[in-house]
C-alpha cells in the first residue's frame, strides 16, 4: 500500500514496533502530521516476537513496584479499548514443591500494594480452573494476567492513526538524519526494495525503535546505550491450558506459559545478546533444553504436546543515563529529550518498557512532543477504543453452520472490522487456511487495510500459516491468493513463498523432533518433491540466511 | 492365522511388494494404519531425476550405478529388468503409463516446473524436455474457486517455457453445490461430486462451451479416484485434446494408484487389514516368528517372511524424539546421527540429513537389531537408510524397485 507522501511533517516517528504505532496514533489524535516509518514490516522486531501475555503486574510486583502498577493500569484499559486484541484468561501464580511457599505471601502483599487483584486459591480450585496446570502444586494465586494479540494491536493502532490522517511507509529504513544549525530538522529514508534513498522533513522525530533505536540515535550522532537481551520462546501445537500460568517466585527463565488463540507458548529466556546479532536471532537447542525442562514442571502436558516452533526477540534494555557502565540497567520507560540531554534539538528517543505499557510511553512521548511543538491538545488514548474494539462483537454464536466458523474466527481477529471482510460469495468464502479460518475474503481484507504485501504480512495479520500445519498446504493457497489480490508478478510470489518457508523452518528447525520432524518432512515432499519450488527459487538462499 | 508373508505399509512399497508375491501364489496378508504419501503423490514414478550434483539425469539406467555406496539400488540386483517388471505390474493393476526408464521424460508440477521422471499415469501432462512443452498455446481450464493448483505460478512457468496460455473457468451446478462449503474443494472431494456419469457429462459441456483456442485443455487431475474410466471418458468426450495437471494435495492420481494396487492384490486373494496397525512381534532364534495387530489383539500372525514398508517420518515407520530416532515397530537397528544438530540444515531447500537416515539392512534388504541379523524381516522403501528422495527424485522408484527386490529374495528363498 504505496501511498504519497508530504514534503514536511510536523512528526515522522521511526519503528513499525507498538510502541511507534501508539505513538503515531497518539500524535495523529492530537491533530499533528504524522509519518509512521517502519524498515521491514510491522511488529518484525519485539513487538513481534514476545508472550503475547497482557501482564497484570504481579509479576513484577515484588522486584520493580513501578512497572507492576504500570501493568496494571494499562492492563485495564487495554480491556477497554482493545478489547478484540485481548483474550481475558486470568492466571495462576503456582507454587510447586521444590518452591518455597513462603513467598507466595510476600507476593500477594506486593500485589496488592500496586493495586493488582490477587487471590490465593487452594491447589484444588487451581486444578479445577485450569486442568492443565502440574496437579502437584502446593499453593496459587489467581491474578488478572490476559493474553493479548501484539500483531492486532499495532495494527489497530496503525489503522487508527491513519483514519486521523498520518502516512505510513513499510519497508521504509532511517538511514540518517537532516541536521541544521544543531537541530533535527527530518530523516533521510531508504526504499528497502528499491534502494533509493530520500528525505522527508519534519518538526521533530521520535525514535521509538525498540533496540534499534540505539542504532538510529547513533545516526543523528548522539548516544543511547542500549543493550539486547535475548528471549527465547517455544509455541506448541494447540492450546493446552486456558488460563496464563506462572511461577509464584522472583522472575525466572521459562516461567510463564500464555495461551494464545489456538497455540500455547512457553517462556522466556534472558541473555545478553551482541547488536551484530539482533537481525538473525536464532533460537539454540540450550535455551530449547531450558524451554522444556522448565515448562513442563507448569503444564506436565507439554512433555506430550508437539511444538510447532522456537523464536526469539530481543528487549531493549537501557542504562540509566549517563551510565556508560551500563551497570544500573532499567527495565522501566525510558523517555530521553535530546535537546536537553545532547543539545540536539528536534529528536526524542521513547524506550525501555514493555508491549504491556506502549500506550503511557506513546503518551509520553506525545506530550513531550507537544510541548515542543507548543501544541496543548490532551491524550485520549486511554479512552478512545481502537478499531475493531468499539463495541464488542456479537456474543454467544448459536450457529453451527460450517460457514460461519471463518467469521467467528475473525471477530476474533479483527473485532468489528469484521463487517469489512467480503463474505458474499462463494468465492471470498473459500478457505485459505483451515488451522486458522483465514479465507479469500479476509486475505483480500488484509491487502486492501492492513498493509499486506506478502505471505509474512499476511501470516502477522492473519495468522495464516501459524497454526498446526505451519503453512503445509495454505502457503501455496496464499500465495496464490495474494498474487491475484496484491498484483504481484508471479516470479516475485514465488520467492516469496520460497522465502516464507525458510521462515517457517527456521522456527521449525530448533525442535525438529517427533511429530514437528515428520511434518517438516511432509512439507518438504509437497513444496520440494512434488512442485519443485526449490527449482524455480535455486538462488534464495542466502536471502533467507 | 499363518501366511507365506506379511506384509506392513499399505504405501507403494508394501502394495508392490504385497501384489507381486501374492500373484507368485504367496499367502500373503497387509497391514496399513491408512493413508500414505501416495495421497501427496504426482502421478508419476521418479526412478532417477537428479544426480548427487543436482544435474537433470536423462539416462537413468546409465546414472545409477555412480550412485554413492549407500544408495539402496546397489541392493538391486538387476535394476533394468526390475523397472521393467514394475512398469508391468501398473499395467496389469489398470494403471497404463507412459514412458521407459531407458530415458526420462519430464513432468508438469502444478507449480509449472518440468520434473525429470520415468513412468507417468497416461493423461497427465509430460514433455521430453525439461524446459519446453509440447505446444504453442493451451488453454488450461481451472474449476471456479478450485484453490489447490497455484495457477498464477502454473500459468507463468508455462508461459515461460514458450507456450502460450489462456485461462478459463468453469462450473457445474454439482460442483456450485459442493463449494457452498468452504471446505469442500479440495481434488479428491471434486473427485467424488464427478464421479457419476451425469456430472461428468455437464463438465464436458462446461469445458466444450469454453470456446477454448488452446491445442489441448488443461484440466487439475481431479477426476477418477477409483481407475482411469472418468478420466478416459471425458478425454473422449471433450472436443479438444484434454491433458490434466498434477493438484496440490490431497491427490487423486496418487488414491488412484493406491486403490488400483489394492484392488488387484485383493482380487489375488491376499489379505488386506485397513486402519490397522502391527503392534508387536515375537522374535526367536534370529527370525520374526509372528506379529500381533491391533484389531485383533488376541490373534498371532505367523509367516515365513515378513516386510517392513512402513515409510519415513512423514507416514510413522521412522519416529524421533528428543533423544534420537528409532524404528516404532520393531525397534529395528537405523542409520541415523546420534547428535539432534546434525539431523537438519539450516536452509530449508538444503539436503536435510534426516532425510538420508532409515533402516539399517544388508545386502538382502534383511533388517537387524541389536547388531544382529533377523532372517526373515526384510525392509523395502522409503523406511530405508541412505538416499535422499528430494534431492535426487528417486522416491517412488526406490519404492517399488527395493519392493520387487525384496519379493524375488522371498521367493528364491
Amino acid at each position: 500500500m504505496d501511498m504519497d507522501i508530504l514534503k514536511e511533517y510536523d512528526v515522522v516517528v521511526v519503528g513499525g514496533g507498538i510502541t511507534g504505532a501508539g505513538t503515531a496514533r497518539d500524535c495523529a489524535m492530537r491533530g499533528l502530521k504524522v509519518l509512521l516509518v517502519e524498515k521491514y514490516d510491522l511488529t518484525n522486531g519485539a513487538t513481534g516476537r514476545n508472550h503475547g501475555l497482557l501482564h497484570s503486574g504481579a509479576r513484577y510486583a515484588v522486584t520493580d513496584p513501578e512497572s507492576a502498577s504500570e501493568c496494571i493500569k494499562e492492563n485495564m484499559i487495554l480491556r477497554k479499548i482493545a478489547r478484540h486484541c485481548v483474550d481475558e484468561t486470568d492466571g495462576l501464580f503456582i507454587t510447586l514443591p521444590e518452591d518455597d511457599l513462603a513467598y507466595q505471601a510476600t507476593f500477594v502483599a506486593s500485589c496488592r500494594k500496586a493495586g493488582i487483584r490477587a487471590d490465593i486459591i487452594s491447589p484444588e480450585e487451581a486444578r479445577r480452573l485450569e486442568p492443565a496446570v502440574n496437579p502437584s502444586l502446593i499453593g496459587a494465586v489467581r491474578v488478572p494476567d490476559a493474553s493479548v494479540d501484539p500483531f492486532r494491536l499495532t495494527t489497530a493502532n496503525v489503522i487508527d492513526a491513519r483514519r486521523h490522517g498520518a502516512d505510513m511507509l513499510t519497508y521504509h529504513e532511517a538511514v540518517g538524519f537532516v541536521v541544521e544549525s544543531g537541530c533535527v530538522r527530518g530523516v533521510r529514508l531508504r526504499d528497502n526494495h528499491t534502494g533509493d534513498t530520500f528525505e522527508v522533513r519534519s518538526r521533530m522525530v521520535v525514535n521509538a525503535a525498540g533496540i534499534w533505536g540505539h542504532l538510529v540515535a547513533r545516526l543523528a550522532g548522539v548516544t543511547v546505550n542500549m543493550f539486547p537481551a535475548k528471549g527465547t520462546l517455544l509455541v506448541f501445537g494447540h492450546r493446552v491450558n486456558g488460563m496464563v500460568v506462572n511461577r509464584c517466585r522472583r522472575p525466572a527463565n521459562a516461567d510463564i506459559l500464555v495461551p494464545d488463540d489456538t497455540v500455547c507458548v512457553i517462556g522466556t529466556t534472558s541473555d545478553r545478546v551482541s547488536f551484530d546479532t539482533i537481525d538473525h536471532l536464532k533460537a539454540t537447542p540450550e535455551e530449547v533444553d531450558v524451554l522444556l525442562r522448565e515448562g513442563e514442571k507448569l503444564a506436565p502436558a507439554l512433555a506430550k504436546t508437539r511444538i510447532l516452533r522456537a523464536y526469539a526477540g530481543v528487549r531493549p534494555l537501557v542504562a540509566a543515563d549517563n551510565d556508560p557502565s551500563g551497570r544500573s540497567i532499567s527495565r522501566g520507560i525510558v523517555l530521553l529529550d535530546h535537546e536537553m540531554r545532547d543539545g540536539l534539538a528536534g529528536l526524542i528517543t521513547i524506550t525501555g518498557g514493555k508491549m504491556m505499557t506502549y500506550r503511557m510511553m506513546a503518551q509520553l512521548a506525545t506530550d513531550l512532543v507537544c510541548r515542543k511543538l507548543g501544541v496543548d491538545k490532551p491524550c485520549l488514548t486511554a479512552v478512545t477504543p481502537l478499531p475493531g474494539s468499539e463495541k464488542p462483537v456479537a456474543a454467544g454464536h448459536t450457529s453451527r453452520r460450517a460457514t460461519e466458523y471463518s467469521t467467528h474466527a475473525q471477530e476474533g481477529r479483527h473485532g468489528t472490522m469484521t463487517r469489512l471482510i467480503d463474505a458474499g460469495s462463494v468465492e471470498t468464502r473459500a478457505l485459505v487456511c483451515e488451522c486458522e479460518d483465514v479465507t479469500v475474503g479476509e486475505v483480500k481484507f488484509a491487502v486492501d487495510k492492513l498493509h499486506v504485501r506478502n505471505l509474512i504480512n499476511l501470516r502477522r495479520r492473519t495468522r495464516m500459516g501459524m497454526g498446526t500445519c505451519q503453512g503445509e498446504l495454505c502457503a501455496c493457497r496464499g500465495a496464490n491468493v495474494l498474487c491475484q489480490v496484491a498484483r504481484t508478478e508471479p516470479r516475485a510470489a514465488e520467492h516469496d513463498l520460497a522465502a516464507f518457508m525458510a521462515e517457517r523452518w527456521k522456527g521449525a528447525r530448533p525442535v525438529a523432533w517427533g511429530d514437528t520432524l515428520g511434518e517438516a518432512q511432509l512439507t518438504a515432499t509437497i513444496y520440494e518433491g512434488l512442485c519443485g519450488l526449490n527449482r524455480l527459487c535455486g538462488d534464495d538462499k542466502k536471502i533467507a540466511l | 492365522m499363518t501366511f507365506d508373508s506379511i506384509i506392513i505399509g499399505g504405501g507403494l512399497a508394501g502394495l508392490t511388494c504385497a501384489l507381486t508375491l501374492a500373484k507368485a501364489g504367496q499367502r500373503t496378508a497387509l497391514v496399513t494404519a491408512g493413508q500414505s504419501t501416495l495421497h501427496f503423490h504426482s502421478g508419476s514414478i521418479d526412478l532417477l531425476g537428479y544426480d548427487e550434483q543436482g544435474r537433470t539425469v536423462l539416462h537413468p539406467l546409465d546414472a545409477i550405478p555412480a550412485l554413492g555406496a549407500s544408495h539402496p539400488y546397489h541392493k538391486v540386483a538387476d535394476v533394468g529388468a526390475l523397472a521393467e517388471e514394475a512398469a508391468g505390474l501398473l499395467a496389469s493393476a489398470g494403471l497404463p503409463m507412459d514412458g521407459t526408464a531407458a530415458r526420462n521424460h519430464f513432468r508438469l508440477t502444478p507449480m509449472g516446473v518440468g520434473k525429470p521422471t520415468w513412468l507417468t499415469l497416461q493423461g497427465l501432462v509430460q514433455s521430453t524436455e525439461e524446459q519446453t512443452l509440447p505446444w504453442r498455446e493451451v488453454t488450461f481450464a481451472n474449476i471456479r474457486g478450485f484453490l489447490d493448483i497455484p495457477t498464477e505460478f502454473l500459468v507463468d512457468n508455462i508461459r515461460r517455457m514458450g507456450t502460450d496460455v489462456e485461462v478459463k473457468h468453469f462450473t457445474t451446478p454439482e460442483l456450485e453445490q459442493a463449494r457452498r462449503s468452504p471446505s469442500e474443494m479440495r481434488a479428491t472431494n471434486v473427485a467424488k461430486v464427478l464421479a457419476d456419469e451425469t456430472s461428468l457429462r455437464r463438465v464436458v459441456e462446461a469445458i466444450d462451451a469454453l470456446g477454448a483456442d488452446g491445442e489441448v485443455v488443461l484440466l487439475p487431475a481431479v477426476l477418477g479416484m477409483a481407475d482411469a474410466r472418468t478420466e478416459s471418458s471425458l478425454r473422449q468426450l471433450v472436443e479438444r485434446p484434454v491433458r490434466f495437471v498434477a493438484t496440490m494435495p490431497p491427490s487423486v492420481p496418487g488414491v488412484r494408484l493406491q486403490s488400483r494396487l489394492r484392488q488387484t492384490y485383493q482380487q489375488l486373494g491376499g489379505m488386506f487389514c485397513a486402519s490397522d496397525t502391527v503392534t508387536g512381534g515375537c522374535f526367536e532364534a534370529g527370525r520374526l516368528r509372528y506379529v500381533t495387530i491391533g484389531n485383533m489383539p488376541d490373534e498371532r500372525l505367523y509367516a515365513d517372511h515378513f516386510v517392513l514398508a512402513t515409510g519415513s517420518f512423514q507416514s510413522r515407520g521412522l519416529m524421533s524424539n528428543y533423544h534420537g530416532v528409532f524404528e516404532p515397530v520393531f525397534g529395528l537397528d537405523v542409520d541415523a546421527a546420534g547428535d539432534r544438530r546434525a539431523w537438519t540444515a539450516e536452509y530449508v531447500y538444503d539436503a536435510q540429513p534426516y532425510m538420508r537416515f532409515g533402516v539399517r539392512t544388508d545386502e538382502r534388504l534383511l533388517t537387524c537389531r541389536g547388531g544382529a541379523r533377523i532372517d526373515n524381516l526384510y525392509a523395502a522403501g522409503s523406511v530405508l537408510s541412505g538416499h535422499d528422495a528430494l534431492k535426487l527424485a528417486d522416491g517412488s522408484g526406490v519404492d517399488m524397485l527395493t519392493a520387487l527386490q525384496v519379493a524375488h529374495n522371498i521367493l528364491e528363498k
